[in-house]
């Protein structure tokens, strides 16, 4: 899931520009989540955020690769 | 509390099933071959060319440094970055910072230098250990008076003295191509991942702020770091070294890719100094316990660190054996507390099997900090091609070795680089013109970067990343080494490279700069098992099955790699403690 929400968002782009991986898009003067794959789940978004808009969760939206399991 | 604006990223069952993916490969979620439907006018991209004498290309600590210092000694500088100044690549989530303070140490700074040489195990250039002892407090009081260590989010400090000089910034602008002209630097192109749009940079002097990379990987905040400059570096005659090491981060086998959660509250602490404090931190051992052992340890907080020894594995010298063990404690996040003084996933020792920490591979793909990337060719952060700087993780200055050894060592040697090749740019500027570039020649550049967006059908940059990903991070190849392992990826990632990445796709600016990302990953990747084949012992982070032992007598040598005559990747032996010619 990654970011799982943006609610309350007051268009300062702030999480769009802060965001290492490009997970983050404007849609006119609202954040939206654009490549939720993409998220390496750092908070940064979030961290960022001045209105605490952003929930997040700590599931990656597709499987991982890891060296054993 | 929602508002129709709201948006919500869909859930992985619905992801799945909005891909329509089932079994296998498809379980993805990503088509692999496909048609490619452009969101774009391809057409209509236009280009913006600029001009400058210094062309820094990074926002992160070494970037800052390069262009404040390139800036102050003159040149007219510009700062280029695939994300936001201090908020992409590792800088963010770096706590801790070295500085060697001759007040407060017991030690002489030729101690310090000894030390790390002894946990090095030689791989370390003592120039670049010494410069980051010499000059790590004069930087860490510029970033005191920046703010940096009065707050957690680096964009602010970062800002202020790029402002009060002036230094041009571009943001979210891609670069994937440097451009060399009459045998010297001459530039750089790319392109804006919010616009339809290309960039062209005409430049004296470039420097590589660029940080190293990984495969993408799970549980390490270095998605957006993939090699880059390394790659445009290596394509236009640079070496390249320090690719067979390797950094040793895990994180929990529960929701492995969740950075932050796995560091606890660490990404959002104030930064720090820290002292001396010389450790031999592997990662590697953690891969070898869970190769001869099976998966050795039992997840969820509380899980027991296993302290049975096992036979054989990485040579760890005596002096440095019970120093850099995790702390264990549970306290402080799901890791326990980071290793004191340290706090910082960059540069910081591996997190090992401290409570619920129990999957390596976080940082599949990278080498250890300062350890790979282009071969300095003096010590001011210089390559073999004219004009072309390196400073921080894109310099393979083996500043600490093919091994952790100073802790915070990470940051501090990232401005401490940056500063010296920034003045060293700024030197070489003022003795040259500026390059021409013809019109023709910028039109080559941007047809090659928007090459992907123009395919009619390609293969999608995610899921070459992730059969990239399938092929190296198994911990049998990319830690556990041996030959046949490693011969056989090797004949994967060459299909990737001369079948895929030529045919990599892109439907927009993102997947353009994902798929530009992809083609670097795998020459990466090609890099790591060509050096990692040739060097036929263990060593460090290097580790072999089949060469166990550390083998002085042919292996007392860095291993750089360059693109032949043929295009071919070459690879030659530069003694340790020596200079390139």
């Amino acid at each position: 899931m990654t970011i799982k929400s943006i609610s309350g968002c007051i268009g300062c782009e702030e999480c769009v520009k802060s965001c290492p991986c490009d997970v983050i898009r404007m849609d006119g003067n609202k954040a939206y989540i654009a490549h939720a794959a993409d998220c390496q789940i750092c908070h940064l978004c979030r961290m960022y955020c001045p209105v605490d808009a952003i929930e997040m969760a700590p599931e990656k939206s597709i499987p991982v690769i890891l060296p054993w399991g | 509390m929602t508002d129709l604006n709201d948006t919500t990223s869909p859930t992985r069952r619905e992801f799945l099933a909005l891909s329509g993916a089932t079994a296998g490969i498809a379980s993805l979620g990503m088509a692999a071959w496909a048609q490619n439907n452009v969101e774009i006018d391809v057409d209509a991209i236009t280009n913006t060319d600029h001009v400058t004498d210094v062309l820094v290309i990074g926002g992160g600590m070494a970037g800052l440094f390069a262009a404040v210092k390139a800036h102050d000694a003159g040149a007219a500088t510009m700062i280029v970055s695939k994300g936001r100044l201090g908020a992409s690549g590792l800088t963010p989530f770096g706590k801790g910072f070295f500085v060697f303070d001759p007040d407060t140490e017991s030690g002489t700074i030729d101690d310090f230098v000894d030390t790390v040489s002894r946990s090095a195990l030689g791989t370390n250039n003592p120039t670049y250990t010494r410069q980051l002892a010499v000059h790590s407090m004069a930087r860490a009081q510029e970033l005191r008076d920046w703010g940096f260590f009065d707050q957690t989010l680096a964009n602010r400090p970062f800002i202020k003295p790029i402002e009060e000089r002036n230094i041009p910034l571009l943001e979210r602008v891609v670069v994937t191509h440097l451009i060399k002209e009459d045998g010297r630097i001459a530039g750089a192109a790319g392109f804006r991942v919010d616009a339809e749009e290309t960039v062209t940079i005409r430049a004296k002097s470039v420097i590589l702020c660029t940080g190293a990379g990984g495969f993408k990987p799970s549980g390490f905040p270095l998605g957006d770091l993939t090699h880059d400059g390394t790659i445009m570096a290596y394509e236009i005659g640079a070496k390249v070294t320090g690719k067979e090491w390797n950094d040793g981060h895990s994180t929990r086998s529960v929701n492995p890719a969740a950075c932050y959660d796995n560091w606890g509250d660490m990404f959002e602490r104030v930064p720090s100094t820290n002292g001396v404090e010389v450790h031999h931190d592997l990662g590697v051992d953690i891969n070898y316990r869970a190769y001869v052992t099976g998966n050795p340890v039992s997840g969820g907080t509380g899980a027991v660190q296993p302290t049975e020894a096992v036979d054989g594995g990485p040579y760890v010298p005596e002096e440095f054996q019970n120093v850099g063990q995790p702390s264990g404690d549970g306290e402080g996040g799901a890791l326990g507390a980071p290793p004191s003084g340290e706090g910082g996933a960059p540069g910081g020792p591996p997190p090992g099997f401290a409570a619920s920490a129990n999957v390596g591979g976080a940082s599949a793909g990278m080498a250890i900090h300062k350890s790979e990337g282009l071969v300095p060719f003096d010590d001011r952060c210089a390559s073999n091609i004219a004009g072309l700087y390196a400073a921080g993780d894109a310099l393979g200055s083996h500043m600490a070795g093919g091994i952790y050894t100073q802790i915070g060592s990470s940051l501090a040697g990232s401005a401490v680089q940056g500063a010296i090749a920034g003045e060293a740019a700024a030197e070489f500027a003022d003795t040259v013109e500026t390059p021409v570039i013809s019109d023709d020649r910028l039109i080559e550049f941007t047809d090659e970067i928007l090459a992907p967006l123009r395919r009619e059908a390609g293969y999608g940059p995610a899921w070459v990343t992730q059969t990239l990903q399938g092929i190296m991070i198994p911990n049998f190849v990319l830690y556990i080494k041996k030959a046949s392992m490693m011969t056989a990826a090797l004949a994967y990632v060459e299909e990737l490279r001369d079948h895929h990445a030529p045919m990599l796709r892109a439907a927009n600016m993102h997947e353009l700069r994902l798929a530009h990302e992809t083609r670097n990953m795998i020459l990466s990747a090609e890099m790591k098992m060509r050096a990692s084949l040739m060097r036929t012992e263990s060593r460090c982070s290097h580790y072999r099955l089949d060469y166990p032992e550390v083998d002085d007598e042919n292996w007392r040598a860095w291993i750089n790699i360059y693109r032949g005559t043929d295009g071919a990747m070459q690879l030659e032996k530069q003694p340790f403690d020596t200079w390139p010619t």
